[in-house]
């Protein structure tokens, strides 16, 4: 049997891993057009900023791929034969899979600005961009950074800290909107600016301004112009499938491969798996879940599907964290939403960047919780939205869910004020 | 990210280049020196001090308060970094510096009391801790063997070896820049788990032998009389012999100048008997580092930045809590996290010892 595997990334390598765990004499390779090893996507930017050495960021021994005997290829796939079993390289080889995982994984949304193909703009998704963004960091005086989200605060974050001076444009009203709302947003923004940052919200890029092939500067909406050497766009991923679109695999309008429930393609021995798969979310929408966690879980299933099992990927519970700049956030349940009847509990600690936000239905059960500032256990917040528990008795027992370090300025809420609903 | 880490790697003498291995060669030759010759001898009489010893205590205090500056920079934004760090700076300055210095302006021998046995082996040696006072005697002995074992039951080694031992203490402030340097691949774990045995045991040997031979003494016209001079003898060379290589070479000239090749915990990690004593305490006892499950993205800045070299990772992307006799809860792994994973954490565990709480060099 000859499994081939597409990625190196997170859902590649754990399908790998799980394969080989089945089976010891198969052969399995894997292709990547980006890396020789597996590494942490999601500290790219702990390498950018000196914090991390590049091979720090990869989570196995240099040795995975010989004592795992995989083989690796380093090429891109441009074509997939599902008739002839074949999968066609940018050097023109071909490669013959019995079984075949599909895991390329997402890509960097284009912008469409005029001049977005100038090289100082660019993005900060893939290994490549890391080292463009690490030669670009070392001259550049001034960035622009378009995208509010997630790897704009951290690619934000990273070049102030290279000394660059950075200009953030966020094209909503707050900072991530699809993860915070008003109240958590705007604090991430004046902690934002009190580092810093120059951050512009309601603002879009109307296009880059060059001379002689090197970037000055981003026109905005009303005509300003942001003098700026590098641009970085962080406005979001795709799925890589373009390459698939010929190939008779389903596809969503989003790009994302159709899977079913245990990870299958439309297609025989074609599974899907990561960032380029498009699943079935609990509120019955299809649509690609680009997250490390997901990935990870999607890979370690369709491994042992692979090998021969029926195990039926569902999205538990949703959670997330992440930091920002130096405010932790931790996500549990379903809080961007907008359930019918949903209701906020919101409460920030005096003078400081610690919030907590739950939502709740009209009959009292929570759906989800919101928290910066501080370290929450997401296990437990996960089991109390699953068991629908009451906003009162959450509201009295929440700090068994801390997980702050040790004494971190204990998690109190007065309980006085609490009964009144406006603490 | 932790703002005191950035820029780590961009600095040659931080990852091993050319300003590192002149920081080593001046600290080696520093320690030969101190440890073998008498050439800080006369500076210490010229600045008015009794012996080259008391300008070395005033330089080992000075750099971990400067180093623990230095630390506050980094890591400042942490109570508990902030707190054991203040510790480490005034167990050093209180009990390390000012009683010993003052109890030799009192005319007596000076007592560190944030030492213990076997790190302090002269603590079990008769001939030395018999010139002092009977409380002090106790607390030499109660201490290395009650109040030792007991708080790393509850706390972990940490309670030690990063909020009150001298050696400890240097190495989280002065050695704090180089703390990404220790060795984290699984040959290093087994050269560790090897080495650290070894010289605990070497510990064990010759404290009991020379336990032994003062038992076997006897007092003529006052004075302490081998009765079997040839056993002595061995006796004496085993003695020195321990306290050339162990306490002169690895704990002084390696321990420290190997800082900005090794990291910070040569010592600590490789060779320390208390550390080694404490270790197989604190894998009995209640202290771990708690994961939190699923939530680790497998970046790494805890592996990278643990200075005894656990690859904290595997633990971390493998949902199993960290118990590692190593570990000196310096606190740093759940710091540096990214997603707030880790927590270090005192609590009992009806099994410490279960299968499924250890991980093997490196699991998938």
């Amino acid at each position: 049997m000859h499994y081939v595997i597409i990625g190196n990334g997170v859902a590649g390598i754990n399908a790998a891993n799980q394969l080989r765990k089945r089976d010891e004499t198969s052969s399995i390779t894997i292709i990547s057009k980006e890396s020789d090893h597996f590494f942490s996507r999601t500290a790219l930017m702990y390498v950018l900023c000196g914090q991390m050495s590049p091979s720090d960021v990869e989570p196995y021994p240099r040795d995975h791929y010989q004592r795992m005997n995989f083989t690796r290829v380093r090429d891109e796939v441009v074509a997939l034969s599902p008739s002839e079993t074949s999968l066609k390289l940018s050097s023109g080889e071909t490669i013959q899979y019995d079984r075949l995982l599909i895991a390329s994984g997402s890509m960097a949304r284009s912008a469409g600005w005029p001049g977005e193909e100038l090289d100082g703009v660019g993005n900060f998704v893939t290994w490549q961009n890391l080292e463009w963004l690490t030669e670009k960091s070392r001259t550049a005086k001034k960035a622009v950074v378009v995208g509010g989200g997630l790897i704009g605060i951290e690619v934000a974050e990273t070049l102030l800290a290279a000394g660059i001076e950075v200009t953030f444009l966020i094209r909503e009203k707050w900072f991530w909107p699809i993860a915070m709302d008003q109240n958590e947003g705007l604090m991430i923004i004046d902690h934002m600016r009190h580092h810093g940052c120059n951050v512009r919200l309601q603002t879009e890029v109307k296009k880059i301004i060059s001379q002689e092939e090197k970037v000055t500067g981003v026109e905005i909406g009303d005509g300003e112009i942001v003098d700026c050497d590098i641009v970085v766009a962080t406005i979001g991923v795709v799925p890589q499938t373009g390459w698939l679109v010929e190939s008779g695999i389903e596809l969503d309008k989003s790009g994302g491969i159709v899977v079913g429930d245990h990870l299958e393609t439309n297609l025989p021995n074609i599974w899907a798996a990561g960032d380029c798969t498009s699943v079935v979310w609990f509120n019955g929408i299809r649509r690609p879940e680009q997250l490390w966690y997901t990935s990870r879980d999607q890979g370690r299933i369709v491994g042992l599907n692979m090998s021969g099992d029926k195990r039926v990927y569902k999205r538990s519970t949703f959670y997330n964290s992440a930091k920002l700049f130096d405010i932790e956030y931790t996500t549990a349940g379903y809080v961007n939403f907008n359930f019918e009847g949903e209701q906020n509990w919101y409460h920030r600690e005096p003078d400081t960047n610690r919030t907590t936000r739950i939502t709740y239905l009209p009959d009292g059960s929570v759906t989800g919780f919101n928290m910066l500032g501080r370290r929450w256990d997401h296990r437990i917040l996960v089991d109390w939205v699953d068991e629908k528990r009451q906003l009162d008795w959450v509201l009295q027992n929440l700090h068994i869910a801390n997980f702050d370090e040790e004494f971190f300025p204990s998690f109190k809420i007065d309980t006085q004020a609490l009964k009144s609903g406006v603490v | 990210m932790q703002a005191g880490l950035l820029q780590t790697y961009n600095n040659s003498a931080q990852r091993r280049g050319a300003g590192a291995w002149i920081i080593a060669s001046l600290l080696f030759a520093f320690y030969i020196l101190i440890y073998f010759t008498e050439a800080f001898t006369p500076v210490a009489h010229a600045i008015g001090l009794s012996g080259k010893w008391n300008l070395y205590g005033i330089l080992y205090t000075i750099a971990i308060l400067s180093g623990g500056l230095y630390f506050f920079k980094r890591h400042g934004n942490s109570r508990y970094h902030r707190y054991r760090t203040i510790s480490v700076m005034l167990v050093q300055t209180v009990f390390a510096f000012s009683i010993p210095w003052f109890m030799e302006l009192m005319q007596t021998r000076g007592f560190i009391f944030s030492l213990f046995w076997p790190l302090k082996i002269d603590y079990f040696y008769p001939s030395y801790i018999m010139e002092y006072p009977l409380p002090v005697i106790l607390y030499a002995i109660l201490g290395s063997l009650i109040i030792v074992p007991i708080a790393t039951f509850l706390f972990g080694k940490r309670w030690y070896c990063s909020w009150v031992c001298g050696c400890g203490g240097l190495a989280e402030t002065a050695g704090e820049p180089f703390r990404h340097l220790s060795n984290k691949k699984p040959g290093a774990w087994k050269f560790e788990q090897i080495s650290i045995h070894t010289v605990m045991l070497l510990a064990l040997i010759t404290s009991a032998i020379v336990l032994i031979n003062w038992g076997l003494g006897k007092e003529v016209n006052g004075v302490m009389v081998p009765m079997y001079p040839a056993f002595s003898t061995v006796v004496f060379k085993i003695q020195g012999i321990y306290s050339f290589f162990v306490v002169a070479l690895l704990s002084g000239v390696f321990g420290v100048a190997l800082y900005p090749i090794l990291g910070s915990r040569v010592w600590c990690r490789f060779f320390c008997p208390l550390a080694a004593y404490m270790g197989l305490i604190q894998k009995l006892g209640r202290f771990r580092v708690t994961v939190k499950d699923d939530m680790c993205i497998s970046c790494g800045n805890c592996s990278t930045y643990c200075e005894m070299g656990i690859d904290v990772r595997m633990y971390a992307q493998n949902n199993i809590d960290v118990k590692r006799a190593s570990c000196v809860g310096c606190g740093m792994c759940a710091h540096v996290c990214p997603r707030g994973v880790l927590k270090l954490e005192n609590k009992w565990d009806p099994n410490p010892m279960a299968e499924e709480s250890k991980i093997k060099v490196f699991d998938l």
